[in-house]
């Protein structure tokens, strides 16, 4: 099976939310629920100025405080190493949500329950790659198996040294970053 | 990027379900160890162990979101004995049932009450056990929490549990209070109790901000919205003056006066236990910050 994972090139991201959006008509979410992040950096000062953008989203780590707090279950890992939500189990406590380091979780009041990125598991099943992947006008993601060392993600990750958030946290996230 | 999904709700069941814990206890420590006087404070507690439990049981409920609206998924609620909360659902189960079953007892209230009688050792002693869990677990539940160094702690039950026997207590008092007017006299005799719970509660609290000065960033970020950030007025004012020194010196001149201070004020200075009680707790939860991950 494969253990899929994204890489983000911070230093290609113009802030556009595309993925955002992208992520909202995948998802069929309301313009105020997104699964995606855009957090802006300011860094340094006049003349020397500059502003990063880091898209944020959940990590979908090996180790999930999520899945360890979840009372019934709800939150699990699948096959593919995607954490996922059980929309028919989840009964909206948001321990989960409390328990993430990275707060990537919403509850999704309508339907009572908590949600969050899936990786768009139901495009990749069928041979796609998640829309904020697809979206993205300056490519800043890069999709893949991250046991597979010649996948594009692989080579991404070794050639860029490209490291997830926090890592001292323990969670050992999916998402990996190339910071400038 | 969310704020804490916890609110209100949240931070009345936690109080709640300590103040009903440390009620049963302080119930079955007069009743096991106290004389003859004592019983009305026995009674008291005891009467008001299991509600106070259930009002805060039903807060939790109403915080559930799909639990709620569709009950029947609670009973997915022990399915991961890795979370705090299916360890919570199993002592809430055992424990409101005992404490029910024990108000029935010691005040002799139906067939149930006069049936129980006969085995109010047991009772009391599996619910102690249980009285204990639950003001324990309500600290565990947070204390695990990795998304909030602050409450990330061993400190954090033991805070809960001092918290619930001092607030039990003083619940306790003021039903007493309420049911029993010549209790007056009687209650200055549980003064003590509240000098000696206050100090171990308040010695805990000191370790619990001092020491998360210096644990990680973030829990220092949380404590310094309790000293001198945002929240300090009410972390000054609602926890350490009114919720621990007045009750203190209250209690001191309570038992020095022994039955001779105005029930207002030994009332007064239970309810004031109450509102600290309510208030660390509020101030927990809102003072959680979550890690830095950008940087």
């Amino acid at each position: 099976m494969p253990r899929y994972g994204i890489a983000i090139d911070t230093t290609k991201c113009i802030g556009c939310h595309s993925c955002r959006v992208a992520c909202q008509n995948q998802n069929s979410l309301e313009s105020n629920e997104t699964f995606n992040w855009i957090k802006h950096l300011d860094r340094g000062r006049y003349p020397s100025y500059n502003k990063q953008f880091i898209p944020l989203q959940c990590n979908h780590c090996e180790n999930a405080p999520c899945q360890r707090v979840c009372p019934t279950g709800a939150t699990y890992t699948s096959n593919e190493g995607v954490v996922l939500v059980n929309s028919k189990t989840c009964v909206g406590c948001k321990y989960c949500m409390e328990a993430c380091p990275y707060k990537m979780r919403i509850i999704d009041h309508r339907r009572g329950i908590v949600e969050k990125c899936r990786l768009c598991i139901e495009l990749v099943r069928e041979g796609g790659v998640p829309a904020c992947v697809t979206t993205c006008p300056t490519q800043v993601r890069v999709f893949g198996d991250l046991d597979d060392p010649n996948s594009a993600i692989s080579r991404f990750i070794a050639s860029t040294g490209a490291q997830p958030l926090r890592p001292d946290l323990g969670t050992l996230p999916k998402i990996f970053y190339k910071r400038s | 990027m969310q704020d804490s999904a916890w609110g209100w709700l949240i931070i009345t069941y936690l109080f709640l379900a300590g103040a009903g814990s440390g009620a049963f206890i302080a119930a079955v420590a007069c009743d096991l160890l106290a004389p003859d006087w004592s019983k009305a404070l026995a009674r008291a507690g005891s009467l008001v162990s299991g509600p106070l439990v259930v009002i805060g049981t039903l807060c939790l409920v109403l915080d559930l979101e799909a639990g709620f609206w569709q009950p029947w998924r609670q009973i997915y609620m022990v399915n991961n004995l890795r979370s705090m909360i299916s360890w919570g659902f199993i002592i809430l189960s055992i424990f409101i049932p005992i404490a029910l079953v024990y108000a029935a007892a010691l005040n002799e209230i139906t067939f149930v009450g006069k049936l129980a009688q006969k085995y109010i050792t047991i009772i009391e002693i599996i619910g102690s056990i249980f009285a204990v869990a639950t003001a324990t677990y309500t600290g565990v539940l947070i204390a695990v929490v990795n998304g909030v160094p602050f409450w990330n702690t061993p400190l954090m039950p033991v805070l809960f549990l001092a918290s619930a026997v001092s607030t039990g207590l003083a619940a306790a008092m003021i039903v007493a209070a309420i049911i029993d007017v010549n209790t007056i006299k009687t209650l200055s005799n549980f003064a003590l109790g509240h000098v000696i719970f206050l100090s171990v509660e308040a010695l805990v609290l000191m370790l619990f901000v001092f020491m998360s000065l210096t644990r990680s960033t973030e829990a220092a970020a949380s404590a310094g919205m309790l000293i001198t950030g945002i929240l300090s007025p009410y972390f000054w004012g609602l926890v350490v003056i009114l919720g621990l020194v007045v009750p203190f010196i209250l209690s001191i001149f309570e038992f020095l006066e022994y039955g001779k201070m105005p029930k207002s004020l030994v009332v007064g200075a239970d309810i004031l236990v109450l509102v600290g009680g309510m208030s660390i707790r509020a101030l927990i939860i809102f003072s959680g910050t979550h890690p830095q991950i950008i940087s």
